[in-house]
């Protein structure tokens, strides 16, 4: 499955850029995130409690980062366990775009999903992806613009 | 009015017997809410299992924490692998010669494999307790496609790996399981290479699962004070899996008994033995408490056996006016992970070799390779007698297909092509001898029913409107004429794990002239309680009402080998009437000693037995018992009781002609069954409501397989449709009208003549289902299209024929 969107975002590219790489503003922007520890600049593992359709687990998961490419964007790769519930693992290549004052962030993740949630989800998972997208950018977008003012 | 100025007619009729619409006993309970189903059985103290289940199609298991699952209260236990080894029971065998893992020894090979069995005090807490277990799984390649498993240097089971010999002959590949080959390959090759035409194509017939209604379960019930097992299942074959059970656990046999209580439909699904029965009867043993495991939906879909998917390249050879002269068919059988296939032991691809179905064809020749890829195991006659639906669709579609070639009328083919009814006894090319039938009879009355003529003519017409742009719907005739190969069956050739496949009946008339019949088979909807009351009221004279019957409980019913593959009528039928007979050799002297006379000097008249040539003078089957019990016969030991173990001398062969008109819109690939018209000659005919309430409900799963039910997997071994919002399963709204009809040709060889039904239907809707679609996009060039043939798939033909525009 691919999942493609991009955002505006109303605050110079640089503080975008340093905000997805702070664990603080992404462990509030990802919905039903539980924990998200950064092991190293490049490596981060998470819990996050998930709902999709009529499953509900927690899923781990560890995420590595490739910034080779900062500011202009990076790419992200990872895998998320969740027992019984199943899995899903993808990666994702994010280009920030300076516009004048304001950020433009594109993205496009390929996901692939396994059991339980691929089995009782896979019609719904699309709309839940990007509900959850969704939600983690205007949630994104509300701190950075508020840091960014401030 | 008394008995005595009846006329013999109205006695017959008084008794329900054979030929009578009989109601169906069953349902008095069923309609009530008092079935007794496996799920309704509750004993005192009883734990629950359920299954910790492998969200991978193939990974190496590298560890299983219990550890939080435990701490959960009310958990009892968490069974793995390690635990069942040292009992030898991480592994059970394969109805098929091959082994299975119970739970996951190191790896899995398919999505919702068992990985580990949590015991808890009730449902919730076991399915609370299964997400807290921890698995680690390490991903491997997975193998979906049969092909290229029989390419791949990825080795599935390792367990067999450097065994080049398997339990049905050399193997090929790590991913190989068997060949197997009937007929005669090099005069068929012959043929095929000097023939006028010859027509080829690959059908394939598709993933499904039977989906009872009822998914599998079982509560094992262990009593260490007299140590005995009491197993309730929905079995199919409770005998032998008392049997089964015998030889794994190794407790003797008369300390198991199992008991099949009601059970909402099997359709092949509960023949086999699963993990969730040899788990619930370890955790019964170690605990000393009834432990119940029923499956859910899903795990029903994704783990019990599967049907079908089957890959069938064919080629047949005709002369150019269109006489068959060759047949040749080699399959690819994707078996999953385990070779679990319920056939009869000598028949690893079951009765494939009935591929020649309704023809004459002099020479022919099948090789079926099994292959393991990452797919649950199964492959069991989903409403068919052993793959013989899998044998049906492919002669129908390869006879459309030559069709097409020859340019000809598709049932004008199959006219001239048809056995004739004096060659019966007919020995097929590939190994089988046709008890009886009459084709020729059944074609033309089918044709004629539905006005076969005027329907080709509305065809044609509608061709026309169509390119004219009048319609964009378009006709389709789908014809089949198939022939079943049913009642397994001879002990001489039909086995199952050594057991033959004979089959029982036990009467037992009461003093008062009631009786109560057991049998080793066991009803799954069937309705055994109504017709084989009918078969003993015709043969003995007592009324249906006033005799019961009881199957399912091993410690009560003579040994059998259980319902599936129409075995029940050809077989315990037989069974059910050699043991009537017995019971009335034995009346007949009762009889004749009680009027005076010689035993040859009565003879028998519907109820009774009367002295030949003074019909005045009689006694009925009811007084006969009476005096059985009460007076002493000189010579006679008293009692009035038979039981009968039936080997049949032979299958039995059931035909039938189908035609579907179905009407299909071009845009939306949608589909509306306009006409079902259904012929059955299942022989002598116990209870035509019966016969029509089967067929009905078999034409309905037909219906449901070729227009949308499949098991569907990703490259990833997602089972994609393992809910009821993904598998097709035909509600009032899509079940179209059906016609039946029939025809009666007896079998020659079975004591009432009767050959069994209840898979036709499927046998033969699948095909007319599914040559009415090809037959409505065959003015458009179309040869050959995959089943299910959902919209969105007849859609995509239509596209593919240039028809959007």
């Amino acid at each position: 499955m691919e999942l493609s969107d991009e955002i505006r975002i109303s605050a110079p590219r640089d503080v975008v850029y340093r905000a997805l790489n702070d664990p603080d503003i992404l462990r509030e922007c990802i919905p039903g995130c539980e924990e998200l520890i950064q092991n190293s600049p490049e490596d981060l593992e998470a819990k996050v409690v998930l709902k999709i359709g009529p499953v509900k687990a927690r899923f781990a998961g560890e995420v590595t980062l490739d910034t080779s490419n900062a500011p202009d964007g990076f790419s992200l790769s990872g895998e998320g366990k969740g027992g019984a519930a199943g899995f899903a693992k993808g990666g994702a290549e994010v280009t920030l775009t300076e516009d004048g004052a304001e950020t433009l962030l594109a993205y496009t993740a390929n996901v692939s999903i396994g059991g339980k949630i691929a089995q009782l989800g896979s019609r719904l998972i699309a709309g839940t992806a990007k509900k959850l997208s969704g939600k983690f950018f205007t949630r994104f977008g509300e701190i950075v613009s508020e840091q960014s003012a401030s | 009015m008394n008995d005595q100025t009846l006329t013999p007619e109205e006695r017959a009729a008084s008794l329900k017997g054979m030929g009578s619409s009989r109601k169906r006993v069953e349902d008095v309970r069923f309609t009530q809410g008092k079935g007794n189903y496996v799920d309704d059985i509750k004993l005192d103290g009883m734990l629950f299992g359920d299954f910790v289940r492998s969200p991978y199609a193939h990974a190496r298991v590298k560890s299983v924490n219990k550890e939080a699952a435990l701490a959960l209260p009310g958990v009892i236990a968490v069974l793995t692998a390690e635990d069942l080894s040292p009992l030898g029971l991480h592994w059970m065998p394969t109805l098929a010669g091959d082994k299975q893992m119970v739970l996951a020894d190191g790896k899995v090979l398919f999505q919702g494999q068992e990985v580990a069995y949590v015991v808890a005090e009730d449902r919730y807490i076991a399915a609370d307790a299964v997400e807290l277990v921890e698995v680690d799984y390490e991903e491997l390649p997975v193998l979906t496609d049969p092909f290229e498993a029989l390419k791949s240097d990825v080795v599935l089971r390792e367990d067999l790996e450097g065994q080049t010999e398997g339990a049905h002959g050399p193997r090929k590949h790590h991913n190989h399981i068997f060949t197997w080959e009937q007929g005669d390959k090099e005069a068929t090759e012959a043929i095929l290479a000097e023939a006028d035409v010859v027509a080829e194509e690959m059908v394939y017939y598709h993933r499904t699962h039977p989906c009872p209604l009822e998914t599998c379960g079982c509560v094992a019930s262990m009593d260490k004070v007299t140590g005995k097992l009491t197993l309730y299942g929905t079995f199919q074959a409770p005998h032998a899996i008392r049997t089964v059970v015998s030889l794994i656990s190794g407790i003797a046999e008369h300390n198991i008994r199992v008991i099949s209580p009601d059970i909402g439909g099997g359709f092949g699904n509960k023949v086999g033995a699963y993990a969730g029965y040899v788990c619930s009867v370890v955790a019964s043993i170690v605990t000393g408490q009834p432990v119940k495991w029923v499956e859910d939906r899903m795990e029903n879909l994704m783990s019990t056996a599967f049907a079908r998917d089957y890959w069938m390249q064919g080629k047949i050879a005709a002369t150019k006016d269109g006489k068959i002269t060759g047949l040749w068919c080699h399959t690819t059988a994707d078996h999953g992970g385990f070779d679990a296939c319920a056939d009869p032991t000598k028949f690893p691809a079951g009765f494939m070799n009935i591929c020649t179905g309704s023809y004459d064809i002099p020479t022919a020749y099948l090789a079926v390779d099994g292959v393991y890829t990452n797919k649950a195991p199964g492959g069991v006659a989903y409403r068919c007698s052993f793959r013989v639906t899998e044998a049906a669709y492919f002669i129908e579609r390869m006879i459309e297909v030559l069709a097409i070639k020859l340019n000809m009328d598709a049932a004008e083919l199959r006219r001239i092509n048809f056995i004739k009814a004096d060659q019966f006894p007919y020995q097929s090319a590939l190994g089988w001898e046709y008890d009886s039938g009459d084709y020729h009879t059944a074609w033309d009355k089918a044709l004629k029913a539905v006005d076969y003529e005027g329907l080709r003519a509305e065809q044609s017409q509608r061709i026309e409107d169509f390119k004219a742009g009048k319609t964009r719907k378009l006709l389709g005739i789908g014809l089949t004429h198939f022939t079943e190969i049913v009642g397994a069956g001879p002990v001489k050739n039909c086995d199952i794990l050594g057991l033959g496949m004979f089959d029982s009946c036990e009467i037992r008339i009461h003093p008062t002239g009631s009786a109560i019949a057991r049998l080793g088979t066991i009803s799954q909807g069937q309705g055994h309680a109504t017709t084989f009351a009918q078969i003993i009221a015709s043969e003995i004279g007592l009324p249906a009402d006033d005799i019961t019957l009881e199957e399912g409980d091993t410690d009560t019913a003579p040994y059998g080998l259980g319902t599936y593959g129409s075995r029940s009528t050809p077989v315990a039928g037989a069974a059910t009437a050699m043991a009537a007979r017995k019971i009335r050799a034995k009346a007949q002297m009762i009889a004749a000693y009680l009027l005076e006379v010689h035993d040859n000097d009565v003879e028998w008249d519907v109820d009774r037995f009367a002295v030949k040539g003074a019909p005045e003078r009689f006694k009925t089957m009811k007084e006969i018992a009476f005096a059985a019990y009460n007076q002493a016969i000189p010579g006679l030991e008293p009692g009035l009781e038979a039981v009968s173990y039936y080997d049949p001398p032979n299958m039995t062969y059931p035909f039938g002609a189908y035609i579907c008109v179905m009407e299909i819109d071009v845009d939306t690939g949608e589909w509306d069954v306009r006409q079902f018209y259904a012929l059955d000659d299942c022989g002598t005919r116990i209870n035509p409501m019966i016969i029509e309430g089967q067929v009905h409900g078999g034409v309905t799963e037909a219906l449901a397989i070729a227009m949308g039910q499949e098991i569907a997997y990703d490259e990833m071994g997602n089972v994609k449709t393992a809910t009821l919002m993904d598998f097709f399963i035909p509600t009032a709204w899509e079940t179209p009208n059906y016609t039946t009809d029939h025809t009666v040709t007896p079998s020659p060889h079975h004591p009432i003549g009767a050959k069994g039904v209840g898979e036709s239907p499927n046998v033969g809707g699948v095909p007319a289902f599914s040559n009415a679609v090809h037959d409505a996009f065959r003015p458009f060039g179309l040869v050959q299209s995959h089943m299910p043939h959902d919209h969105w798939r007849i859609w995509k033909i239509a596209n593919g024929l240039g028809m959007h525009g």
